[in-house]
């Protein structure tokens, strides 16, 4: 027993077994930080990055203004404010939206939230600025950023009439378009 | 009332027992099962349901076993009786419930994201609560949503027919605007007629429909429950201190809701008598003000004759510099203030304290000098009591109410609900004296239809009418004999041929409301505008005294006179003595007693006994020079009296005219300094209500640009005229102070009840009064004019402020109409809308008619709100030489199509 501990002293065991992952490594030589404005990773398929308003095929948004993702946001990243569409009296919607993304956790509950689908995490995460200000994102930033993460756009359903104030409901018994 | 306890308020229901829940409970007879069971703390769920009306049994919800029934009954419907055996919980229960939600629901839009009950729906609540999740056959009604009424739309798709909107309007409020209509297939709730909605706009029917179906056309879609913080506090329009829930996003107020919803659906029909928790359409469509655009929001001092903007700390600086100058150069008795009454009790007390205390003048005045103090005065003279002497469950319980010379329903809406609920629950008698046929008088046993102006001549007649019937209470007038001599002698030149000729009334009509005023066991007097702002205020009021003296009333329980105020805080400022003649507490500003009290709380020699000058004096005085800086603190004379006040000259002949208010007004338009106020509900007090109730008022918001309370101004300026005890850090210092000078003041809503005494009286001088009282009137001569031109408040509007809501201006516009007569419209071959050519010799205008039913022949009704045109200068102005109230509310015109 002695003789193998005075072994071990006058060799560095200690020593070569505490380095023989680096050792390893500096024999076969593999580089695992990414040169990272170079080169960039590949996202896992269930990445929830940067937040996005989306819009129909029609181009029309989607967003109804009903505040719930407000309601769900667990660190009042945004903030809603809903008013009647111009023109059309039953319809609601969100006339400004801003979210404070130095504040958002992306934990997703606000897309979860959402009755309409009209909110999305897209796979975006280069957000760095240089003022902190550029992360309080309007309606229309935030539009612009849906347009360009989801270039296919979920088709609108038809609306029943022009005075009734359902949204996305599907009908069976639709009445005749146009009536 | 099929299910509700007996309602006659001296008979006790009899009591029965019956088991709930394995628990043997006791009830009054003929109560609805529901109520029983929400009694003792049980919550079984009722989306139909809802205290202050008669069950209606539509949702389905409020279901519970009865031993012996095979099915679930509705307990709501049902009536308690003796021996029942009841359970109310059980998944059978549970699942009967939850049939009748899916069944609601199965016709019901999920549309919950757009609705604005989303988060305060009932619905939404019991399809959580019973775990609704699919449903198997789901029909849409697809109807088009109804958005042709100024104020509510109504989303028939969201409706779930309980009823609830309908029951109030015709059971509580008793307008009956609203109706069940079989259309396209479904039972859905219109306007009556199906025509678009033209109500009184209370909103009644939005606060306690429980899903989205009614909806509040001023904040649709602007919000969700969550986003909204609600603040409760109490009313600034009239004198009634509703309290409300003013709710608001960051600085922008969004809806007004009441303490009356759908969700305090549990009480005992018997707590109403103090009123229902709602609100009228002032006080819930006409918050827009608050945060106007047309808002001060930085002070203005003018410079080379234009206003300009300037820091507080200078404008401050210049007013007080200014103040401090005219003091000395003139002496303090050149400086005079007016405030308006819509300002907290501290605000009105730290005016009155600046004025007599920093700056040692006794001329200032309030809004209540427009006729209130008409009543005050009279009341504190006769029975030496300075408000109004019953509470609003007196009013409810009384046998008969004689409401004279009051639009009640228009002036004061919520405490009218008081005498609608006599009449139909405690079926009292009703007297209603006006020249209009108003809305109440349409309900009342009794309605008088007099002349304009002969309110107070009725009501000499009444008293006439109980000593000729004999209708007195010789208990009383055994004990004031001389008094009742007096009166009888008085009474004497008075023919009540005369009186019935002269307010066009027959004189059976007047024996008959004397004799059921008279023999009722609990005879309450309201008197409102139509007495204390015509001419002869004073003198009516205690005529109205006489008659209840002298058929005993006074001093019995249940009994007394009251008056209705137009702005919400004039108790309050007679309470604070912003008048000439009170000091704080209504102690006469001349009492030796108070006088010390007063100066050595505020360590500072009170102005000389006898000076003082009220409104009308305080304007001629600056007319002739010798006022010579005026502080209006929320009044607008310019705007408010006639031209032939001559309000334009005196202001012009000012030195230093400083106005603080929240708007521009027309004297600030006059004005050197013009400070911005901030209103009601950016800051903290309390208000008086005309009952009596000292209430709170909290601030909601942030002040609006740079304006600050009113109280904080009056502090700076009090203090930079070298007060020392005008230092206050919060409204709560000056409640600390007023606490201390007046013991009791603040009552928390709940004022004691006052007792009258009315001996001294009717044993000193009364004599001499009594006999000038009942002298025949003289009756201007109307010079050929052929109407009666009166001004009078509009239901949709509450003195100036109410104009600068746009919500209430979409309702009734600034453009003034003259209401007239149908009769009279037709005679002359006009329509709606016609151009019509008023004059008299004053002047000149010409406006649009309009047809009003209650308006009558030969007489027209201008909204004293609005001046434009200014029909107001077509007035002369009377002065009562007792309490010096103006008089400028009835003129005789002309009026021939334009």
């Amino acid at each position: 027993m002695k003789f193998k501990a005075w072994l071990k002293t006058i060799t560095f065991y200690e020593i070569l077994v505490g380095m023989a992952a680096t050792m390893r490594h500096l024999l076969r030589y593999k580089p695992i930080t990414l040169q990272y404005p170079h080169e960039k990773r590949t996202l896992p398929d269930s990445y929830r990055g940067m937040l996005a308003l989306l819009r129909y095929d029609d181009g029309t948004e989607k967003c109804v203004g009903c505040d719930l993702c407000e309601a769900a946001c667990p660190s009042r990243v945004i903030r809603v404010v809903s008013s009647e569409v111009p023109g059309e009296p039953t319809k609601r919607y969100a006339s400004e939206y801003y979210m404070d993304m130095t504040r958002c956790l992306f934990c997703g509950m606000c897309v979860e939230a959402c009755p309409v689908d009209a909110l999305g995490m897209t796979r975006e995460y280069e957000w760095a600025v240089y003022d902190k200000r550029n992360l309080l994102l309007n309606k229309q930033q935030l539009l612009a950023i849906g347009d360009r993460s989801y270039p296919v756009r979920e088709k609108r359903l038809e609306f029943q009439h022009p005075n009734v104030a359902f949204f996305n409901v599907a009908f069976k018994n639709l009445p005749a378009k146009g009536t | 009332m099929g299910l509700k306890p007996a309602t006659n308020p001296d008979v006790e229901a009899a009591s029965i027992d019956l088991t709930i829940d394995g628990k043997t409970v006791t009830a009054k007879d003929g109560v609805s099962l529901y109520d029983v069971i929400s009694s003792t703390g049980k919550i079984i769920p009722a989306m139909c349901y809802h205290y202050t009306f008669d069950p209606f049994g539509s949702c389905g919800m409020c279901l519970v076993m009865q031993e012996g029934k095979k099915a679930p009954v509705r307990s709501c419907t049902a009536k308690a009786t003796a021996g029942m055996i009841i359970r109310t919980e059980g998944d059978d229960l549970f699942q009967a419930r939850k049939k009748a939600v899916e069944k609601h629901l199965s016709v019901h839009p999920l549309d919950c994201p757009v609705c604005d009950a989303d988060g305060h729906c009932e619905l939404q609540d019991m399809a959580f609560q019973h775990q609704v999740t699919t449903l198997a056959n789901a029909k849409q009604k697809l109807i088009p949503e109804d958005t042709r009424s100024l104020v509510l739309d109504f989303n028939m798709n969201r409706c779930i027919a309980c009823g609830e909107c309908i029951n109030i309007c015709k059971d509580v409020l008793m307008i009956d605007a609203l109706q069940f209509m079989k259309k396209g297939g479904f039972t859905q709730v219109v306007a009556k007629g199906d025509a678009p909605l033209a109500c009184e706009f209370c909103g009644d029917c939005l606060a306690v429909c429980p899903v989205g179906a009614i909806t509040n056309k001023f904040s649709k879609y602007l919000y969700k429950p969550w986003q909204l913080k609600k603040t409760t506090t109490t009313c600034n329009y009239c004198g009634d201190g509703c309290q409300m829930h003013v709710e608001t996003k960051d600085n922008e107020v969004v809806r007004v809701t009441s303490p009356l919803s759908w969700k305090n659906k549990w009480g005992d029909r018997s707590e109403t008598a103090k009123g229902h928790g709602g609100l009228c359409v002032r006080g819930r469509f006409g918050f827009q003000f608050i945060d106007s655009k047309a808002r001060l929001t930085q002070p203005l001092i003018r410079k080379d004759r234009k206003l300009t903007e300037s820091p507080w700390i200078e404008t401050v600086e210049t007013v007080v510099g200014r103040l401090a100058d005219i003091k000395a150069r003139y002496g303090p008795n050149a400086i005079a203030g007016l405030i308006t009454a819509r300002c907290s009790n501290e605000e009105l007390y730290l005016f009155q304290k600046l004025m007599r205390a920093a700056i040692g003048t006794n001329h200032l005045d309030s809004s209540a000098r427009y006729g209130h103090l008409n009543f005050v005065h009279a009341a504190q003279h006769a029975l030496g009591v300075g408000r109004m002497t019953n509470d609003s469950a007196d009013i409810t319980k009384a046998k008969s109410i004689l409401v004279v010379g009051s639009n009640i329903t228009e002036t004061n809406p919520v405490f009218s609900l008081r005498v609608k609920e006599a009449i139909r629950v405690y079926k009292s008698q009703v007297i209603v004296v006006d020249s209009a046929n108003t809305n109440l008088a349409k309900l009342a046993s009794h309605p008088m239809l007099v002349k304009p102006g002969t309110e107070g001549l009725f009501v000499k007649g009444l008293v006439k009418s109980v000593i000729e019937q004999d209708l007195i209470d010789t208990d009383v007038t055994g004990r004031h004999a001389q008094a009742f001599a007096a009166l009888k002698q008085a009474v004497a030149g008075l023919s009540l041929d005369a009186v019935a000729s002269a307010t066009g009334v027959s004189k059976v009509q007047i024996n008959e409301a004397a004799s059921v005023f008279a023999e009722a066991p609990r005879s309450v007097i309201i008197c409102g505008e139509g007495i204390v702002r015509r001419p002869g205020g004073y003198q009516h009021v205690l005529a109205l005294i006489d008659l209840l003296w002298v058929t005993g009333k006074l001093g019995r329980p249940g009994c007394g006179i009251n008056t209705v105020t137009e702005e919400a805080n004039e108790q309050g400022a007679v309470d604070m003595g912003t008048s000439p003649e009170f000091l704080p507490g209504q102690v006469p500003s001349d009492s030796d007693e108070a006088r010390t009290k007063f100066s050595k709380a505020w360590s500072t020699p009170l102005p000389n006994k006898g000076v003082g000058a009220g409104l009308m004096d305080i304007l001629k005085k600056c007319r002739n020079g010798e006022i010579k800086a005026l502080y209006l603190v929320g009044e607008n004379p310019l705007g408010t009296l006639p031209a032939s006040a001559e309000v334009k000259p005196a202001l012009e002949k000012l030195e230093l005219l400083i106005v603080q208010d929240p708007f521009m007004t027309e004297s600030a338009q006059l004005a050197h300094i013009v400070l911005p106020a901030c209103t009601f509900a950016e800051k903290d007090g309390t208000m008086t209500s005309q009952d009596g109730k000292v209430q709170r008022i909290r601030q909601t918001m942030d002040p609006i640009g740079e304006s600050l309370p009113d109280w904080q101004i009056l502090a700076a300026i009090g203090s930079g005229l070298g007060c020392a005890s005008m230092e206050y850090e919060s409204s709560q210092d000056i409640q600390r102070e007023i606490m201390k000078l007046l013991p009791g003041y603040y009552n928390l809503g709940q004022p004691k009840k006052v007792t009258v005494n009315a001996d001294g009286y009717l044993s000193n001088g009364y004599q001499a009064e009594a006999a000038g009282r009942y002298c025949a009137e003289q009756k201007a001569a109307d010079g050929g004019k052929r109407f009666s031109l009166t001004m009078g408040q509009l239901l949709y509007h509450s003195g100036k402020l109410s104009t600068q809501a746009s919500g209430l201006l979409l309702i009734a516009s600034s453009a003034g109409q003259l209401h007239m007569s149908l009769q009279d419209m037709e005679r002359m071959g006009l329509k709606d809308g016609d151009r019509v050519r008023v004059w008299s010799a004053k002047g000149t205008a010409e406006l649009s008619a309009r047809a009003d039913l209650s308006v009558l022949p030969g007489s027209c009704f201008y909204p004293e709100h609005f001046n434009s045109p200014p029909i107001k200068d077509f007035m002369t102005v009377e002065v009562d030489a007792v309490t010096g109230v103006p008089y400028f509310k009835q003129a005789a015109v002309s009026v021939e199509k334009a």
